[in-house]
């Protein structure tokens, strides 16, 4: 950790991580959530080991090809292996959902905190922020992505934008909370700065309901990819992400049901898992479902 | 047609009226029954029921149902009189006296006279989607009550067949309509079928229109014109942009007609007596662009050597999937002016090797090769997907741009930021040679850079006097092509319609014919 | 209370202006142009710079923006260009085909969600808490626009008990409507029902958890009584306002529903204008949804003060 002038809090803030994590690992759905996600992230992550063939690769033989030994989940119109592009895919709407969460954090708790400590800038900062969500999310991303033109990193900048307010909100309001703190107090009082006190007392202390809504926004993320793929605006072909999989699968669903299912479970079984963590993280981070779960 | 004496062009317009009547669909003489309402179903909203001031498909498809031309073709794209009685043309070819049909009623009920003619090709002038046709028209005279005449500065031999045209259709519409904006006009025309509303994003509905004038010295319909019968109580386009959702209507039967269904879903549907699958094999040309104007396709080595890349089976077949002709041709085979085997050398080859070989030769570094696509046009993405893949096992670094479609008109008409453009020429192979090519020549050439020798050909092609002359113009213009190489050809592109069976009398054309057409 | 509505509407007014600006902002960012579009795949250059100059399009860009806010303060949000027609009447008339869907499908999410919270909460950590939670985040992990064509295959197709798509008007007929209507709204409602049955579980499972609930478990009131009449009561206060919330995204997921099933909501009518570039349509549209999405929350707030009175009072 850092060298601090109070050793004994390192520790104590140790002990509270470990007791954390292990209580976290204890939550059952949050286990079954983190394997459900980390099994797709490995299998994305192998995706070069994996995958049987190029991605990209066109197979005229193999047009809406049935799953077999050759293509194990069918073909496309393309003839391109599912298997393959479904590897590949779920790598790249993953990739759309850790930068989109990024980004999402690292604007949200800036303009949060930045609302919450300064407060001649609140107003400004939240009233843009109401602004911007009083727009349905989808429909902000859609007309950015749109009006931006596909790509991968329109897609990550319309979801950021679309999603960034309301992790900002939360932020806020956490950091709000947290300001009022006797020991925030007591830091102002021994004289530390203001990055030092934003940084080291109140930040770390509003951590946890921003880790459980990026949760939730990766979840989402992977929604909404999904969904601007299928309106036209999503990652540009003929790069695989599971939603422009299934975008070109949806005119085959009744003949080659196949393109369409297997990212469709992918996805699912994706923001399942995300969501499970989420209400693991939240459950943990909760102290009074906590207590009740250790009554009942 | 194309020579300006009197007496020929004359034959030749009243024997397409005889030919015509022989020709016309022959409808079987019982059966038809009338009333019902038939829905139709289609992708996309037409921009404008406003017809002249348009040329998308998806306002076709309604409008030429409503509205009527003063000529149009015939089934076999030949200029056909359908308002007009006939056509007389001066011998110096610069007066053509166009008597009218009389008794020709508006949807409004008034009777069309000169007047309203002289008004709408007035209008069309301003804001007509291809008012260019009428520049060599110097003026528009009302010589009768029900006689115009138009007067030339030069002979245009071409006048009439390019005035057919029904790419925007110049349709008569009353004289009190011809004064309001494009999109303004109460939409009121001839035809079989009258407007009733439209809900942008739902449908339109027509409604049959009792008094409609029918051409009486025609058969059947024929082409765009002919004798036209309507049927149906009313017509209902609905607008339908999901595939699946459109299949799933048609199968459930709430729509009897599928204005396009993907190949895959036609073969489940073909054995199914409850549908008709109709396959029109000729309806467009699927073509690969390429941008004269940047590097690396300003190179004609490089481009040697996208032609050699290519295999147009695999971009053909998966881009239509499965219903396309391999056509290395730049008319549809066996048509007047199919050049045969010229360039054919060049076709399908999907060589990568001598690409390669190719590409060395013209010092290619591996800059991008940006093929502009649209997500629109499923021929367009899907093709420019295969090509890619192709380009690629060759060592060209081809890139996609998939935009939506008003981006991807906007970006094609400029000399950079592009590198490939894929596009589907439907309405223009069937226009014929004058069609094709002239997307090719000028400023506005498709490929940016306009070529002085096919510009050359070009006015050969228009000015030629015979049949045979403009046939030995068109080889020397796709033997040009196939040097050039600004626009590749990759195939022949069908499409599929459907329709549930009790639809009779349907045949698949350039826009749904929904008049001489009943549920049985 | 009268303040607190008063300062809330007034709250409103900075907002509706950053929206007006991002719509603003839109236009200016989304390239290609509506003359490309009206003239037509083989148009030629001469005839889009005709249609440019018909429609006004070659003005500068700040001359515009001028006459939309000088408009738009009388109320006028201008005329679209493709649909021959005012933009607000374009909106309106659409909007009720979303707001009865985006309703329906709320009514059914509700409904349904508490149902599956309830269910769920009374069995904590048994079967059926468990194969409830599991129905609820199924709907919230499952793509919209996929759970909807698999709703069309298996009812439309398969079993033709409902229409596949397109839309009845309730005024023609009420039947109709109901059977246009049903397919969509069950498609949105599944993806929002586990938001709400999650909430419901939770906050019942907090409110069981609570001293007066254990009151009245002591006190002997039946299992019935005090779920329902004591933690539901409790529950609903955050349904209140989860339902500000999630009208945005129900009108969000609006559009993706009214593709798949073909009906003219304005949802579909921005993102057509958006692939269009019916600026107007996109400007207004976008502009009234989110008025009526702030109007919304407004009277959310305004019930979640009448409910719990702490909130107006902490203002």
């Amino acid at each position: 950790m850092d060298a601090d002038a109070l050793p004994s809090a390192t520790s104590v803030r140790l002990r509270q991580a470990g007791r954390f994590m292990l209580r976290l690992l204890e939550h059952r759905s949050f286990l079954i959530g983190s394997v459900l996600f980390f099994a797709i992230v490995a299998c994305a992550g192998l995706a070069d080991v994996l995958a049987s063939d190029d991605p990209n690769r066109n197979d005229y033989a193999a047009i809406l090809a049935g799953p077999s030994a050759e293509h194990r989940f069918g073909a496309d119109a393309f003839g391109r292996d599912i298997l393959s592009r479904v590897l590949y895919g779920a790598r790249a709407s993953l990739r759309i959902g850790v930068f989109v969460v990024l980004g999402t954090g690292v604007a949200g708790v800036f303009i949060g905190t930045v609302a919450a400590y300064v407060p001649a800038l609140d107003g400004l900062f939240m009233r843009t922020m109401d602004g911007l969500m009083a727009f349905p999310g989808v429909l902000l991303a859609i007309a950015l992505s749109s009006a931006l033109g596909p790509s991968e990193f329109n897609v990550i900048l319309a979801l950021t934008v679309a999603f960034m307010p309301r992790t900002a909100r939360i932020v806020r309001a956490s950091v709000l909370v947290v300001k009022e703190l006797p020991f925030v107090e007591s830091a102002v009082a021994i004289g530390a700065g203001h990055a030092r006190i934003i940084l080291r007392y109140i930040l770390a202390n509003s951590l946890s309901p921003l880790i459980v809504q990026l949760t939730f926004v990766f979840a989402v993320t992977v929604l909404a990819e999904a969904i601007l793929s299928y309106i036209g605006v999503g990652p540009p072909p003929p790069a695989p992400s599971l939603g422009n999989i299934i975008a070109e699968g949806r005119n085959y669903i009744r003949e080659a049901p196949w393109i369409a299912f297997f990212p469709g479970v992918v996805i699912a079984a994706t923001v399942l898992g995300l969501n499970l963590m989420g209400d693991g993280l939240r459950d943990v981070i909760d102290p009074r479902l906590r207590k009740l779960r250790e009554a009942g | 047609m194309r020579i300006c004496q009197r007496s020929v062009l004359f034959r030749r317009i009243a024997l397409a009226v005889a030919l015509g009547a022989a020709t016309a669909l022959a409808s079987p003489a019982s059966a038809q029954k009338a009333g019902g309402d038939v829905v139709f179903a289609q992708s996309s909203n037409p921009p404008s029921l406003d017809g002249m001031v348009t040329s998308s498909q998806a306002s076709r498809n309604i409008t030429m149902n409503m509205y009527e031309t003063l000529f149009g073709f015939d089934e076999n794209i030949r200029p056909m009189p359908i308002l007009a009685e006939s056509v007389e043309i001066s011998p110096d070819g610069l007066t053509y006296r166009i008597p009218l049909r009389k008794g020709v009623k508006f949807h409004n009920g008034k009777e069309m006279t000169a007047k309203d003619v002289k008004a709408s090709l007035e209008r069309y002038r301003k804001h007509g989607a291809t008012a260019g046709l009428l520049n060599p028209v110097t003026s528009i005279d009302i010589t009768g009550d029900y006689e115009v005449t138009f007067r030339f500065a030069k002979p245009t031999p071409t006048f009439i067949e390019a005035f057919a045209s029904p790419r925007a259709p110049a349709v008569i519409i009353p004289e009190e309509e011809t004064g309001k904006d494009p999109g303004k006009i109460n939409f009121i025309g001839t035809g079989p079928y009258k407007f009733v509303e439209y809900v942008p994003d739902s449908h339109v509905k027509l409604a049959k229109f009792a008094d409609y004038a029918q051409d009486n010295r025609y058969k059947g319909p024929d082409g765009f014109g002919g004798k036209k019968t309507a049927y149906f109580d009313t017509i209902t386009f609905r607008v339908m942009p999901e595939t699946g959702a459109r299949t799933a209507a048609l199968e459930a039967g709430e729509i009897q007609i599928n204005e396009q269904i993907p190949i895959p879903t036609a073969r489940r549907l073909k054995g199914d007596p409850k549908f008709a699958i109709y396959e029109n094999k000729t309806w467009g040309f699927l073509t690969f662009i390429i941008n004269l104007k940047q590097a690396p396709g300003d190179n004609p080595k490089f481009r040697e050597a996208v032609q050699v890349a290519l295999k147009m089976e695999p971009i053909v077949g998966i881009a239509t999937e499965g219903l396309f002709s391999l056509n290395h041709g730049w008319q549809y085979p066996g048509t007047t002016y199919d050049a045969g085997d010229i360039g054919k050398q060049w076709y399908n080859l999907g060589d990568a090797a001598r690409a390669k070989a190719l590409l060395a030769e013209a010092g290619y570094k591996g800059e991008p090769f940006s093929i502009l696509t649209d997500s629109n046009i499923p021929e367009h993405n899907k093709s420019a997907v295969v090509i890619a893949e192709q380009l690629k096992a060759a060592g060209i670094n081809a890139v996609i741009n998939q935009v939506d479609w008003p981006t991807a008109l906007k970006i094609r008409l400029q000399d950079t930021g592009w590198n490939g453009w894929t596009l589907v020429m439907g309405i223009e192979p069937y226009l014929g040679p004058v069609g094709v090519v002239a997307t090719l020549v000028g400023n506005t050439a498709h490929f940016r850079q306009p070529d002085p020798q096919l510009d050359a050909l070009y006015e050969e092609l228009i000015s030629g006097k015979t049949v045979e002359a403009r046939q030995e113009t068109f080889r020397k213009i796709q033997a040009r092509l196939y040097e050039l190489r600004g626009i590749i050809k990759i195939g022949d592109v069908g499409i599929a319609q459907a329709a549930r069976s009790n639809v009779k009398g349907f045949t698949p054309f350039r826009f749904p014919r929904l008049y001489n057409v009943w549920f049985e | 209370m009268l303040r607190f509505v008063i300062y809330r509407a007034i709250s409103a007014i900075p907002v509706l202006i950053v929206v007006s600006l991002v719509c603003f902002l839109l236009m200016w960012i989304v390239p290609g142009d509506v003359a490309s579009e009206i003239a037509g795949a083989d148009a030629t250059p001469q005839q889009i710079v005709q249609i440019r100059a018909n429609l006004g399009l070659d003005r500068p860009l700040f001359e515009r923006a001028v006459d939309w806010y000088w408009n738009l303060l009388h109320g006028d949000l201008g005329r679209s260009y493709l649909l021959n027609r005012n933009v607000t009447d374009a909106v309106m008339e659409r909007l009720p085909v979303t707001l009865s869907l985006a309703g329906l499908a709320l009514a059914l999410a509700i409904a349904l969600g508490i149902l599956l919270g309830v269910l769920a909460a009374v069995n904590h950590n048994r079967f059926l808490d468990q194969a409830a939670m599991t129905l609820a985040l199924l709907g919230l992990s499952m793509p919209d626009f996929w759970f909807g064509l698999m709703l069309i295959v298996l009812f439309a197709v398969q079993l033709g008990w409902l229409p596949t798509g397109g839309f009845v008007s309730p005024s023609e007929d009420l039947i109709g409507w109901a059977r246009s209507m049903t397919l969509p709204a069950l498609t949105l409602a599944f993806t929002q029902m586990g938001v709400i049955a999650r909430m419901t579980r939770s906050s019942m499972l907090d409110a069981l958890g609570q001293d007066y609930v254990r009151t009245a478990k002591a006190k002997g009131l039946s299992a019935g009584q005090i779920v329902f009449v004591h933690a539901l009561r409790n529950a609903l206060i955050p349904i209140v306002t989860v339902t500000g919330v999630m009208t945005g995204v129900l009108i969000g997921g609006a559009v993706v529903v009214e593709t798949v099933y073909s009906l003219p909501g304005s949802g579909r009518l921005i993102v057509g204008a958006i692939q269009r570039r019916d600026y107007p349509i996109i400007q207004g549209g976008l502009l009234l949804t989110a008025t009526i999405f702030v109007f919304v929350n407004i009277v959310v707030d305004v019930l979640y003060g009448l409910l719990d009175p702490r909130v107006r009072h902490g203002r």
